[in-house]
C-alpha cells in the first residue's frame, strides 16, 4: 500500500551506517573463512577416502556374508606386476599363493617358470583391522582410567573440599596439567612407565630398584612396563585427566543445592547424598563431556609413539598369549601411528595414497562421530534438566 | 523444655541420646574414609606434574655433565684448535658467495638487455678469470686445515675407543670378572703430545697466511670491469669487504698462539652451549653440538604464522558469533568450530603433506602472487605450511575462549553504551571489546601454548630441516623448511640411544618446552586475573 505509515523510528541509511555494515561483512567473512576451511578439509578426505572404503567389500560363504577387507584385514605389502600382458595388483598372500600356482601350472605344461617382475609397496594393501583394534583398546583402557580418577577428583574438588590453599594449589595444578604439550606427556610416559613402571614378582631383580612387599613373598620391581598397552593407557588417561576433571566439576556444579540440603537434611550421610542425590543427575553431563575426552585420546599421536605403538604387528592383541597378563604387556598398532607411518616413513606414490587416504577418512570418522555424538547429546540434555 | 527442669543440674552438654555405632577403619569413620578416598584422587594432578617435572630432570639433568664431558674432549684433542684455524677458510667461502652473487647479478642485468647466456657469459669471462684466482689462493690453507682435521678425529677417535675399554674393564670387574678384565689394555691418550702434532703446524700455518693474504691483495688491486656498470660498486665493496677480511689474519693467529689446550670447560659453557647453540649436528664424525636455537626458531615460527592467521579469524569469529550473528547462526557456528577442534593433528598433518603443501606450492608459482616476498618457494614442506595447519588448531581454542571472555562483559555495558546513542559498531569496539581484552589476549596466549605444543603437524609438514633460516631474505625466510622442539623429540626419541648424551639432550628439549608451556599458562592466567573487570 502506498499510504502505509513508514516507521518514524526506522534508522535512516547513511554512510555511517553502511561503514557499519560493511565492517560486520569483515567478521562475518572470517567466520565462515573458518567454517569454510573446516569443510573442506573433512571434505577432501571423505572424498578421496570413501573409495577405498567402498571398494573394499567382498561378499564371503559364511555369516555375515559381506566383509571389507580394508576395515578387517591387517596390512599387508602390495605386489604390482605385468602377467599375460595384464597388470595385476596383489596383496602378499595372494601373490604368493597366484606365483606358486602359476609355477606349477607352468611346470606341468613343461615350460620355464614364468617371470615376476613384482614392484613392491610395503602396507598399501590389506586393511587396518589390527589398527582400529588397537585404538578401540588404547581408549578403553585410558578411559577407564581417566573417568575413576577424574570423577573422583571433581566431587572431592565440588562437594567435600573447602576453599583454601590446598583446594587452590590442586586446581592450579590441573590448570596447569591441560597445558603439557602431548610430546611432554610422551617423554614423560617413557621416562617412568616404559622404563620405571613396577611389575609384580616372585623374586627380585638385582638389576633394578625393587621392593619387598611385606609380608608376603612378593616383590614389585621396577624394572618397566616396555612398550605396551598399559603405559599407554596411563599416559593418555593423565593427559586427558584436566578435561575430564572439569567437565566432571561443570556438571556437579549443575546441580542444585537444594538436592543436597534436602538430603541431608532428612539424615543422610554426606556419601549417601551424593551416591543417591547428586551423581544421578551430574552422570549424564559428565559422560556426555567426557566423551569429548574419548576424541582428544583416540586422536592424539604424540604420547603414544613411545610409550604403546608398534608400526607393524602379525598378531592381534589376543592372540599368542602366554598368560593373561600379558595382555596389557603388549604394544598395539594404533590409527594416528599407522597414519603418521603411511604419510611419512614409505615413498609416496599412487598406490599408497589410497590406504593413506582410506586410513585418515576411517580414523577421522570415528573421531568427528565421537564428537558429534558428544555435541548433539549435550545439546539435548541443556533443554532437559531445568530447575 | 518444661520450667521443672530448670533447676536440675545440666546434663553433660554435647551428648546424644541416640548413639549411632559407627564403624572405624584406622580410627576413620567411613564417610572420612570415603572423602580421604576422594582426595586422595584430586591429589593425582598434583602428583602427577610432580612426576613429570621429576622424571624430565631424572632423564635429562645427566645432559650438562656428558655435554661437558664431550666439550672438554673436543678442547683436548685439538678439535677446538682446528675449528678455529678453519673459520678462515668458511669465511673466504662465504666471501665467494658473495662473488657469486655479483655474478648472478650482472647475468641477470644482460640477459635481461637481450643477450643470450652463452653471449652474457662470454661477456663475463674476465671476472670468471678473476673469481677463479680469488678462489684458488684458499687452497694451500685449505689443504692443510683438512690435513689437520684428519688428525684431531684420529685422536678423537682414540679417546672414544680408551672411553669404551675403560667401561668394559669395569664392567668386567662389576662382575668379578679379574682375568678377562685384566686383559682389556687400555691405551690412555695423552693429549698433550698428540695435540703437539697440531699445534706444531702453527709457524707453518702463518706462512700460509700470508702468502694467503698477499695473493688476496694481489687478486683484488686490479678489479675486472663488468660490462654492468650499476654492478660495478658492489665490486667495491667487495675488495674492501677482502680487504677487512685479511686484517683480520693476525686476530686469527692470535687466537691460535693463546689457545690452551688443558683450559677447564666450566659446566655453564655445556648450558651456555645448549641454550645458545646454533647447532643441532648429531652422529656427525667431527663433533655433535646440540644447540637449541634452530629448533626454538622453528618453533617460534611456524607458532608466528599460525597466530598471524588465527588471532583475527579466531577473535573475529568470537566477536561475530556474539555480537553480530543471529541466533539460528549462533547455533549452527558454535558446534562447527567445536567440531574442527576435534580433528585430530595427524590427520591435519596428513591433510598438509598429501594437498595444502602442492597447493600452496602451486598457488606461489602463479604469476599473479609473485610480489608475495618468498614466492614462489620450491620446497613443498615448509613453515608456511606448517603454520597454516596450525592455524587450524589454532583458531578454536582461540575463539571458544575469547567468546566467553565476550560473553562475560556484563550486559549493563552495552545497555549504558546504547542509552548514550553509540551504535552497534561503536559498543564492539568501543566497548566490548576492550571490556574483555585481558580475556582476548589471554585467549591467544593459551592458543600459543596449544600451537607451540603441537607435535604431529609439524613433524609432517614443516620440512625438517635443523637450520636457521636465512633472514636476510625478509619475510622469505616464513617459506624455508624448519625444524621444531617438538618436532625432534618425536623423530629422534625412537632411534637413539638409551642414556646417550643425544637421548639426554632430547629429554633436556622436553624439559625446556614443558617450561615454556607452564610459563604461557601462567602468564594466561595471571592477565586474566589482574585485568578483569568487576562490576559492583
Amino acid at each position: 500500500m502506498a499510504d502505509t505509515v513508514s516507521n518514524p523510528f526506522a534508522a535512516k541509511p547513511s554512510a555511517g551506517r553502511g561503514f557499519e555494515s560493511a565492517f560486520f561483512w569483515v567478521f562475518r567473512i572470517a567466520t565462515y573463512l573458518i567454517l569454510a576451511a573446516g569443510a573442506f578439509i573433512f571434505a577432501d578426505i571423505v572424498i578421496k577416502g570413501v573409495p577405498t572404503v567402498a571398494g573394499a567389500f567382498r561378499t564371503i560363504d559364511h555369516f555375515p556374508y559381506v566383509t571389507n577387507t580394508f576395515l578387517f584385514e591387517a596390512p599387508e605389502t602390495l605386489y604390482v606386476f605385468e602377467h599375460d600382458g595384464e597388470k595385476l595388483e596383489m596383496g602378499d598372500r595372494e601373490y604368493r599363493a597366484f606365483r606358486e600356482e602359476q609355477t606349477a601350472a607352468a611346470a606341468a605344461a613343461g615350460q620355464a617358470a614364468p617371470a615376476f617382475n613384482a614392484t613392491t609397496y610395503v602396507y598399501s594393501s590389506g586393511g587396518i583391522w589390527p589398527c582400529i583394534v588397537g585404538t578401540v583398546l588404547l581408549v578403553v583402557g585410558s578411559m577407564t582410567i581417566a573417568l575413576t580418577l577424574g570423577v573422583a577428583s571433581a566431587i572431592y574438588l565440588n562437594e567435600y573440599a573447602r576453599d583454601g590453599k590446598f583446594v587452590r594449589f590442586v586446581r592450579l595444578a590441573i590448570l596447569n596439567l591441560a597445558g603439557v604439550p602431548s610430546i611432554v606427556f610422551g617423554l614423560f610416559g617413557f621416562a617412568l612407565f616404559v622404563l620405571m613402571g613396577p611389575k609384580f614378582g616372585s623374586v627380585a631383580n638385582p638389576d633394578m630398584f625393587s621392593l619387598r612387599l611385606w609380608p608376603f613373598h612378593l616383590y614389585l620391581n621396577f624394572e618397566g612396563w616396555g612398550v605396551s598397552l598399559l603405559a599407554g593407557w596411563f599416559t593418555l588417561a593423565f593427559m586427558v585427566l584436566p578435561v575430564i576433571i572439569t567437565a566432571s566439576e561443570e556438571a556437579l556444579k549443575s546441580v542444585p543445592k537444594g538436592f543436597r540440603e534436602g538430603s541431608l537434611a532428612l539424615g543422610a550421610t554426606k556419601w549417601q547424598t551424593i551416591r543417591k542425590n547428586v551423581l544421578p543427575y551430574a552422570l549424564p553431563g559428565i559422560l556426555t563431556s567426557s566423551i569429548l575426552g574419548i576424541a582428544r585420546v583416540a586422536g592424539e599421536t604424540a604420547p603414544i609413539m613411545f610409550t604403546a605403538a608398534y608400526v607393524v604387528r602379525d598378531k592381534l592383541p589376543w592372540e599368542g598369549l602366554a598368560n593373561a597378563t600379558d595382555f596389557v604387556f603388549q604394544g598395539v598398532m594404533a590409527l594416528p601411528y599407522h597414519i603418521y607411518v603411511v604419510s611419512s616413513k614409505i615413498p609416496q606414490n599412487d598406490y599408497t595414497q589410497r590406504v593413506q587416504y582410506g586410513t585418515a577418512f576411517v580414523f577421522l570418522g570415528i573421531v568427528a562421530g565421537i564428537a558429534l555424538t558428544s555435541i548433539l547429546l549435550r545439546n539435548k540434555l541443556r533443554g532437559r534438566y531445568k530447575w | 523444655m518444661s520450667s521443672a527442669n530448670s533447676d536440675t543440674a545440666p546434663a553433660s552438654p554435647g551428648t546424644f541420646l541416640i548413639q549411632k555405632e559407627r564403624t572405624r577403619f584406622f580410627g576413620l569413620t567411613l564417610d572420612e574414609c570415603i572423602k580421604t578416598f576422594f582426595g586422595g584422587n584430586a591429589v593425582v594432578a598434583v602428583v602427577v606434574l610432580g612426576l613429570i617435572t621429576l622424571f624430565l630432570f631424572r632423564e635429562g639433568a645427566d645432559f650438562f655433565g656428558q655435554n661437558r664431558e664431550s666439550l672438554r674432549v673436543y678442547r683436548q684433542a685439538g678439535l677446538e684448535y682446528v675449528d678455529i684455524m678453519r673459520e678462515t677458510e668458511r669465511d673466504h667461502t662465504a666471501l665467494t658467495r658473495y662473488l657469486f652473487d655479483i655474478r648472478l647479478q650482472a647475468l641477470k642485468a644482460l640477459t635481461a638487455d637481450g643477450l643470450s647466456v652463452a653471449e652474457a657469459n662470454a661477456k663475463l669471462a674476465a671476472f670468471d678469470d678473476f673469481s677463479y684466482a680469488y678462489g684458488d689462493a684458499v687452497l694451500n690453507v685449505r689443504g692443510l686445515v683438512s690435513d689437520l682435521t684428519e688428525a684431531a678425529s684420529a685422536i678423537k677417535t682414540k679417546a672414544n675407543v680408551a672411553d669404551d675399554r675403560r667401561i668394559e674393564r669395569d664392567q668386567y670387574l662389576a662382575a668379578g670378572m679379574t682375568a678377562e678384565a685384566a686383559a682389556v689394555t687400555v691405551e690412555d691418550v695423552d693429549f698433550a703430545t698428540e695435540v703437539k702434532a697440531i699445534t706444531g703446524t702453527l709457524p707453518f700455518y702463518k706462512d700460509e697466511l700470508t702468502n694467503f693474504g698477499t695473493e688476496l691483495e694481489r687478486v683484488v688491486t686490479e678489479l675486472p670491469v663488468l660490462p654492468v656498470p650499476e654492478v660495478q660498486p658492489r665490486l667495491e665493496r667487495f675488495r674492501q669487504l677482502t680487504r677487512q677480511y685479511v686484517a683480520g689474519f693476525p686476530d686469527n693467529v692470535e687466537r691460535l698462539e693463546n689457545w690452551d689446550q688443558f683450559a677447564p670447560v666450566p659446566l655453564s659453557r655445556s648450558f651456555t652451549s645448549f641454550i645458545f647453540g646454533t647447532q643441532w649436528l648429531t652422529a656427525s664424525f667431527w663433533q655433535d653440538w646440540y644447540g637449541v636455537v634452530p629448533l626454538f626458531v622453528g618453533s617460534l615460527m611456524v607458532s608466528t604464522i599460525a597466530l598471524f592467521i588465527a588471532v583475527p579469524l579466531g577473535v573475529g569469529a568470537a566477536v561475530y558469533v556474539n555480537q553480530i550473528a543471529s541466533p539460528r547462526e549462533q547455533r549452527f557456528i558454535k558446534p562447527f568450530i567445536e567440531f574442527i577442534s576435534a580433528i585430530p593433528s595427524v590427520v591435519l598433518g596428513f591433510f598438509g603433506i598429501a594437498m595444502l603443501g602442492t597447493a600452496l606450492r602451486a598457488m606461489s608459482q602463479w604469476e599473479a602472487m609473485s610480489w608475495v616476498p618468498g614466492f614462489p618457494f620450491a620446497e613443498r614442506l615448509n613453515a608456511l605450511t606448517a603454520g597454516c595447519l596450525l592455524a587450524v588448531i589454532a583458531v578454536p581454542t582461540i575463539f571458544t575462549l575469547a567468546e566467553d571472555a565476550i560473553n562475560n562483559v556484563p550486559r549493563a555495558f552495552k545497555e549504558a553504551s546504547f542509552a548514550l546513542g553509540a551504535s552497534r559498531l561503536q559498543t564492539i569496539l568501543r566497548i566490548i571489546v576492550p571490556a574483555s581484552l585481558s580475556g582476548i589476549v589471554s585467549a591467544v596466549l593459551l592458543g600459543l601454548g596449544r600451537v607451540i605444543g603441537e607435535t604431529m603437524v609439524v613433524l609432517l609438514c614443516a620440512g625438517n630441516r635443523i637450520a636457521i633460516p636465512d633472514f636476510t631474505e625478509g619475510l622469505a625466510a616464513f617459506m624455508q623448511p624448519v625444524h621444531t622442539m617438538t618436532g625432534i623429540i618425536a623423530q629422534e626419541m625412537g632411534e637413539v640411544v638409551r642414556g646417550s648424551i643425544h637421548y639426554r639432550a632430547l629429554f633436556v628439549v622436553g624439559l625446556l618446552l614443558f617450561f615454556i608451556a607452564l610459563t604461557i599458562n601462567f602468564l594466561a592466567q595471571k592477565i586474566v586475573r589482574k585485568y578483569r573487570i568487576s562490576v559492583g
